[in-house]
């Protein structure tokens, strides 16, 4: 569905990609992830013909990124981006209608489209008077009107409380299930987690890591004995044979309150693998 | 290259809600219908003031409304959507100019009804008022094009709207100032020509002469909009 190999993006001096190399197959969801700045709405702009790449090539349903511009194939794809806009002085309904026009759905698709992300009751609401993470769920139902093949959100959740947000990955789940492949960009690595089959850690405009969620945190486990003591303090311990007699000193002590072991998650392997934390 | 009536008249359907409620670019079009109702009151009108609320409106309106309707669909990052879904861009400006049309050519309507000037019999007039429309909306497609915001395309089209909305008032002034005669070549004032040699049944070679001047306008700016619309096309 999506081939991307040596993918180079140079702003003036600024390199914003470096050789970024990846697959994506048809029916899987993959993740993105990098902080602030690393090149993933970069990405996401060449992958939609929204701006030509430096060097490398950029293969999307099997032909370059940069021919996607006729109406048959921009039905077949949807995109949210962090900048996409709607028109703020007409109702929600009304901005979903010129996209089911445009793209020739019936308007039936717009209630269902609006249910999908838990905003079936407020279609006659002016966009204006709408919160971010409202407006970031309109956004998405427009791109669900046609029933993309294709789907790029580019953080589709950073505005949304864990309600919301909780909502929307179920609806992103259920679609996948339905055969859509999406794409998406996150600096959320629990909902990389726990949406994606395939993530790449992107850091600076380089691919650092590439393989599914499962794989890496098997690769990276390091299992990390937590302790929470009487006297309130939480230590964090790695499960090593080194530190068997520490941990046997607080045991003897009686001075553990609770004691468990914790798996990495793709953040900390992201830190370890990167040296950066996310966000 | 598609076009698509369907995906054309939804553009027109969704400028002409979203223009209802945006009183700071509609309210434009009242200015020519305000002038109207002043020149009205004055009694004795000559042709020239009908032309020049004719020519203000059409360069006023027909140029700012377009323009604007660009420019803010860039501004507020709605235009990146469109382009993405099936809609071309010929399909979309035609929808923005379709929306133009009917209101500068209603407010055009109105304000000489206002004036009490009567159309019948003035099918030259009529056909360079279509001609000039063309040349204002393209010109207003072209501002549309290189502004980025609301604000930009009201300074913008302050310039236009001397020179080619009133630029037959300084005609008065040619006499002192001799570079004002290239003002001559302007749409407007052709069009006031295209309206005085019909009305005193003037040789068709010096119609054919002001209409050819309107239709180079239109060309050039016809070409200008072309070039820019090119190099704008990708980032
Ligand atoms: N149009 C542009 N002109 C110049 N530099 C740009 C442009 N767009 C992006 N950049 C630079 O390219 C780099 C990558 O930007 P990009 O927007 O892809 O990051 P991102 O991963 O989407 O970040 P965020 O999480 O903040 O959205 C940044 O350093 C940015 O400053
Ligand atoms: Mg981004």
């Amino acid at each position: 569905m999506i081939e991307v190999k040596s993918l180079e993006k140079i702003f003036g001096k600024k390199q914003a990609l470096h050789e970024v190399s990846f697959q994506v197959k048809k029916g899987e969801t993959f993740g993105f992830l990098g902080p602030s700045g690393s090149g993933k709405t970069t990405t996401i702009k060449i992958l939609t013909g929204q701006m030509r790449q430096t060097a490398g090539t950029a293969n999307v349903f099997g032909i370059p990124a940069t021919q996607l511009n006729t109406p048959e194939y921009r039905k077949r794809f949807g995109v949210v981006t962090d900048n996409s806009g709607l028109y703020v002085r007409l109702t929600i309904y009304d901005n979903l209608k010129l996209y089911a026009d445009l793209y020739g759905t019936s308007l039936k698709r717009i209630d269902e489209a609006l249910e999908a992300v838990n905003l079936g009751t407020e279609k006659k609401t002016q966009v204006a008077k709408l919160s971010k993470g409202m407006t970031q769920r309109v956004l998405l139902a427009r791109t669900l009107l046609h029933q993309p093949k294709l789907l790029f959100l580019d953080e589709p959740t950073s505005a949304l409380d864990p309600a919301n947000s909780k909502h929307i990955h179920n609806g992103l789940k259920e679609l996948n299930r339905q055969g859509t492949t999406i794409f998406l960009t996150t600096h959320d690595m629990e909902e990389a987690d726990h949406l994606c089959d395939k993530v790449a850690f992107l850091n600076k405009g380089v691919v650092q890591l590439l393989d599914e969620p499962k794989q890496l945190k098997k690769q990276y486990r390091e299992e990390i004995i937590c302790m929470e003591l009487k006297d309130g303090r939480e230590l964090e311990i790695p499960l090593k044979a080194s530190s068997a007699e520490e941990i046997q000193q607080y045991i003897s002590r009686e001075m553990v309150e609770r004691i468990y072991t914790k798996e990495p998650t793709l953040g900390d392997i992201f830190v370890e693998v990167t040296g950066r934390e996310l966000v | 290259m598609t076009f698509s009536v369907k995906r054309f008249m939804a553009i027109f359907q969704k400028d002409v809600k979203d223009l209802y409620r945006n009183l700071y670019i509609s309210s434009t079009a009242l200015m020519p219908l305000i002038l109207a109702v002043i020149y009205s009151r004055l009694g004795d009108i000559p042709l020239s003031m009908y032309m020049l609320v004719i020519t203000l409106s059409l360069a006023l309106v027909g140029t700012f409304l377009q323009c604007a309707m660009i420019a803010e669909e860039k501004e507020k990052n709605t235009l990146r959507g469109l382009m993405l879904s099936p809609a071309t861009l010929t399909e979309i400006l035609a929808g923005k100019s379709a929306v133009t049309i009917v209101i500068t050519v209603i407010v055009t309507a109105v304000s000489m009804f206002i004036m009490d000037f009567s159309f019948t019999g003035r099918g030259w007039l009529i056909a360079g008022i279509i001609l000039t429309l063309i040349f204002f909306i393209v010109l207003g497609t072209w501002m549309g094009l290189i502004t980025r915001s609301v604000m930009e395309a009201s300074i913008y089209v302050l310039p236009v709207m001397l020179i080619f909305g009133m630029g037959n008032m300084f005609m008065e002034l040619v006499d002192q100032f001799r570079l004002l005669q290239v003002l001559e070549y302007t749409p407007g004032i052709q069009l006031e020509q295209i309206a005085e040699i019909a009305d005193t049944g003037g040789s068709l070679s010096q119609l054919g002469k002001a209409f050819a001047i309107i239709g180079a306008w239109v060309a050039a700016t016809l070409v200008l909009t072309i070039v820019t619309f090119k190099k704008r096309m990708m980032d």
